[in-house]
């Protein structure tokens, strides 16, 4: 092909710097168009009584941030309790976010208040993780050809925003040492701190919140690789656990299995052990299955993400490697949506139990076997 | 955060001096390898990826 | 048949069009895992997706800078001319000892690989300074060239910096804190071992003839030691030391710069040392040796997005942990090496990883080390062989294959170290 050692010339420089930047411009074009998505792109459509705010309304060193994040609340009627549902902390757990929007999408509060932040992290949002081979963008069918789209996008900040990291993260607080890019994981950086760097302070902002909004449930949801202990699971701070053990027994009552997992007091940074250790809030996280985001996971595509049907999962299952049932070889986004779904509402429903005068009343959310049947999509706006 | 900056500036120096073999390399084949690690570090440095 | 369809098929073209474009048509190791990496995609229906094949490059963006920021800190180190110093200096004082000559001469090959994490830096830094003077201690062509690829390898593998092992950890997210000891206990003992069967045998003979007084040698140190060994001159090496060292031992009150600034910072402080260097020409150098490795890096993480991608990784991965443990033992042991043909960089992603999988329940900082060393061995595999031929090349040793064989030995006996440290994980 090039057999003569010394074809390297000037113009042969030249015209190699003119098809890298040719390169270069093409993938900007796909990355950037993460950064300013079309507007039907993780569109959110509030159901009546939702109020929308900002992050920084809580903590104002996140205005004009790329961290400041949408907040919806509704009030209900009568008074009651608080609950926080915390969507899209990481963004390649869609489950978590899509959890969200349909509690924002269809939630009537008739008492108590609600508050939904369907996507924590947009900055994780805006960019893809090197070496996943992810999709930056799924499709929710609803009836007919229409459908909603979101983004799928990483487990950590865009480090257009927050780079370099160190070679060691130390929490701060707790002085636990982490590796690096553990800086850029919201569910590491909490309580997060008012000087740190920008995921910490938008860990710090979502303190303020619950803080200032006297949130008596914060609830954060996940998605876990199957092949990791914790799925299927909920793990709760100590003054949460007898709320989330009367829950989990209601959910066996439902054919709904939960691990119940205690939050280690050693593992600092999450939200189940900082929420639950300096604000007033029960703090729990609950985690679904979700194989595209698994280390043993074969093809990589949006059908991946949305059935959860993956051969090499299938064989791993065989190998006793994964910690969910996987028999039939799928893990359907709609029903990790209806678990997450499900369990939020036990919670809610059951708070009065643990704190007295601050129940909450809830309606229009479906229930794990409708989700099922119907799909997502048949429960989010057009 | 400064920190961010200096590494910019890393960025921005590696570059210039990765395009200046580009231009003394003799060897097509070397041009190329050049040209490819270019690529990652001009999106960084010009805080698109 | 159907677990191999269709991902088993992509593999073989992968790697069939990687080994075609390397040694057919000779293009650089980056160049053809590039095209490996386009031609996965094209076959298995995701056409040219030049936003996935640029973004699996950023999985080692950091990792290239700091490769380029070392090498810019070795070379400060070769300019001002403490390289060449201390080696003349050790020569002097232990050729009579051929043991202890042995033995520094080994560290100080070893020592570019611990600070870059890339054996290509040791040889081409370290291992071209003590190449004539084995050469004129008699030490064979062949042998000098072998001993110094290993040692290179064996200073890839040992700490502070080990790049594989980042990498190997990386990928179950486990950070790299209290790799130090392990990593150690994997390199120190083997590098004894090589450095003895290699280099001593010929460096005994020629100290006990009288023959290491003759005049070649010692012009051959003269010529090299024309800056005087002060601690001077060795500043930048104490402010790494300083800069690296305090962000480990003292995390909570050491600034933390990270490798590449940390290592730019001891650079800088050779304009310290009273010599008369040229900084840019130092740093043009250093990027200029760092380009092939810098490129097989953007390669790997291309290819790796492709099989990742495909499902060729899932396909890799869940066939390893499958593996009966006899099985498992011995696809470390040779997989790894020869999968190095893309660099051990590469085999720790993609091999690495997974088999750190199937042992999990293990030290996984002791199973990751010795996974680690055995991929470091990959640096020897043809065409890429990233210390082993550029050993060859310093030496002068035209054909390389003369040069593995005599690395043929201590590399069973590091595969077989590294299995047995694997083994002994489960006691800790």
């Amino acid at each position: 092909m090039f057999e003569k050692k010394n074809l390297g010339s000037g113009f042969s420089a030249t015209t190699i710097l003119i098809i890298t930047a040719v390169l270069i411009f093409v993938s900007a074009q796909s990355y950037l168009e993460m950064r300013t998505p079309d507007p039907d792109v993780d569109r959110v459509v509030p159901a009546n009584g939702f109020a929308r705010k900002k992050l920084s309304d809580y903590f104002d060193g996140l205005k004009e941030t790329p961290a400041d994040t949408d907040v919806f609340i509704q009030q209900g009627e009568e008074p009651g309790g608080t609950v926080l549902i915390l969507g899209g902390t990481h963004a390649n757990e869609p489950a978590s976010t899509l959890a969200a929007v349909l509690f924002l999408e269809n939630t009537r509060i008739n008492q108590g208040r609600m508050i939904v932040v369907p996507f924590a992290n947009i900055m994780g949002r805006t960019h893809t993780y090197p070496q996943d081979g992810h999709p930056q963008i799924y499709h929710i069918k609803k009836e007919g050809s229409k459908s909603r789209i979101f983004r799928f996008g990483a487990r950590v900040t865009n480090p257009v925003h927050q780079w370099p990291n160190p070679d060691i993260y130390i929490h701060p607080g707790s002085g636990q040492t982490m590796a690096g890019v553990e800086r850029s994981n919201l569910n590491r950086a909490h309580p997060g701190r008012p000087d740190g760097c920008i995921t910490e302070k938008l860990a710090y902002g979502f303190l303020k919140l619950i803080q200032k909004e006297k949130v008596d449930l914060a609830i954060d949801l996940h998605e876990a690789s199957p092949e990791y202990p914790v799925v299927n699971a909920m793990v709760a701070h100590e003054r949460a656990m007898e709320l989330a053990a009367i829950v989990t027994m209601e959910l066996e009552t439902q054919n709904i299995s939960i691990r119940l997992e205690p939050s280690p007091k050693q593992l600092h940074g999450l939200t189940h052990r900082e929420w639950g250790d300096h604000t007033d809030a029960l703090a729990v996280l609950l985690e679904t299955a979700n194989p595209a985001m698994g280390r043993l996971r074969g093809r990589t595509d949006e059908e991946l993400i949305l059935t959860g049907t993956d051969k090499a999962y299938r064989k791993a299952f065989d190998l006793g490697q994964l910690y969910i049932p996987y028999e039939d070889g799928t893990e359907p986004i709609a029903e990790r949506v209806a678990r997450h779904v499900a369990v939020v509402k036990e919670l809610a429903f059951n708070l009065e139990m643990v704190r007295e005068g601050k129940g909450i009343d809830l309606e229009g959310v479906p229930d794990y076997d409708k989700i099922v049947d119907l799909g997502v999509g048949a429960f989010l706006a057009d | 955060m400064i920190i961010s900056w200096i590494y910019w500036v890393i960025v921005v120096l590696v570059i210039l001096l990765v395009v200046r073999c580009l231009y003394e390399e003799k060897s097509l084949r070397e041009q190329l390898v050049a040209a490819m690690v270019l690529i990652p570090l001009v999106l960084r440095a010009l805080f698109i990826k | 048949m159907e677990w191999f369809w269709p991902e088993g098929m992509y593999t073989i073209v992968m790697v069939g069009v990687f080994a075609i474009a390397s040694f057919v048509f000779k293009q650089p190791i980056a160049v053809a895992l590039t095209i490996a990496a386009v031609t996965g995609a094209l076959i298995s229906g995701n056409g040219v997706p030049i936003d996935h094949l640029v973004e699996g490059s950023f999985g080692y963006l950091d990792t290239i800078l700091i490769i380029i920021c070392a090498m810019i800190f070795m070379k400060t180190l070769q300019h001002v001319g403490a390289m060449e110093a201390v080696a003349a200096w050790v020569t002097r004082k232990y050729r009579h000892r051929p043991f202890l000559l042995t033995m520094s001469i080994t560290v100080f090959v070893m020592f570019p690989g611990m600070i870059t994490g890339s054996s290509t830096a040791a040889v081409i830094t370290a291992g071209a300074i003590v190449a004539p003077i084995l050469l004129k201690l008699s030490v064979p062509p062949v042998k000098t060239a072998a001993a110094i690829a290993m040692a290179a390898i064996y200073g890839m593998a040992a700490p502070p910096v080990n790049i594989p092992a980042m990498i190997i950890g990386g990928g179950i997210d486990m950070p790299y804190v209290g790799f130090g000891i392990p990593l150690l206990v994997c390199t120190v003992p083997l590098a004894i071992f090589t450095g003895m069967l290699l280099m001593y045998p010929d460096l005994k003979r020629i100290a006990k003839s009288g023959k290491s007084e003759n005049g070649g040698l010692e012009n051959e140190l003269k010529k090299m030691a024309h800056v005087p060994l002060t601690p001077r001159l060795l500043l930048p090496i104490f402010v790494l030391l300083a800069l690296l060292g305090g962000e480990r031992a003292f995390p909570s009150v050491s600034p933390s710069f990270g490798m590449p600034l940390a290592f730019l910072i001891a650079a800088g402080s050779g304009l310290l040392t009273g010599k008369k260097w040229n900084p840019y020409l130092a740093s043009k150098e250093a990027v200029r040796a760092s380009l092939p490795v810098s490129g097989i890096l953007v390669g790997v993480g291309m290819f790796i997005q492709i099989m990742t991608l495909t499902g060729v990784r899932g396909f890799f991965v869940v066939s390893a942990i499958s593996l009966p443990a006899w099985a498992l033992y011995l696809g470390i042991a040779t997989s790894m090496p020869v999968f190095g043909a893309v660099s051990a960089y590469g085999s720790a992603t993609v091999l690495g990883v997974p088999f750190l999988l199937a042992l999990l329940g293990r030290s996984e900082i002791i199973v990751g080390s010795a996974l680690s060393l055995i991929a470091g061995l990959g640096d020897l595999m043809p065409p890429t062989a990233l210390a082993g031929l550029f050993a060859a090349q310093v030496v002068g040793v035209e054909n390389y294959f003369k040069v593995l064989k005599a690395c043929i030995i201590p590399a069973l006996v590091t595969a077989l170290w590294g299995i047995t440290i694997i083994l002994g994980a489960q006691f800790f």
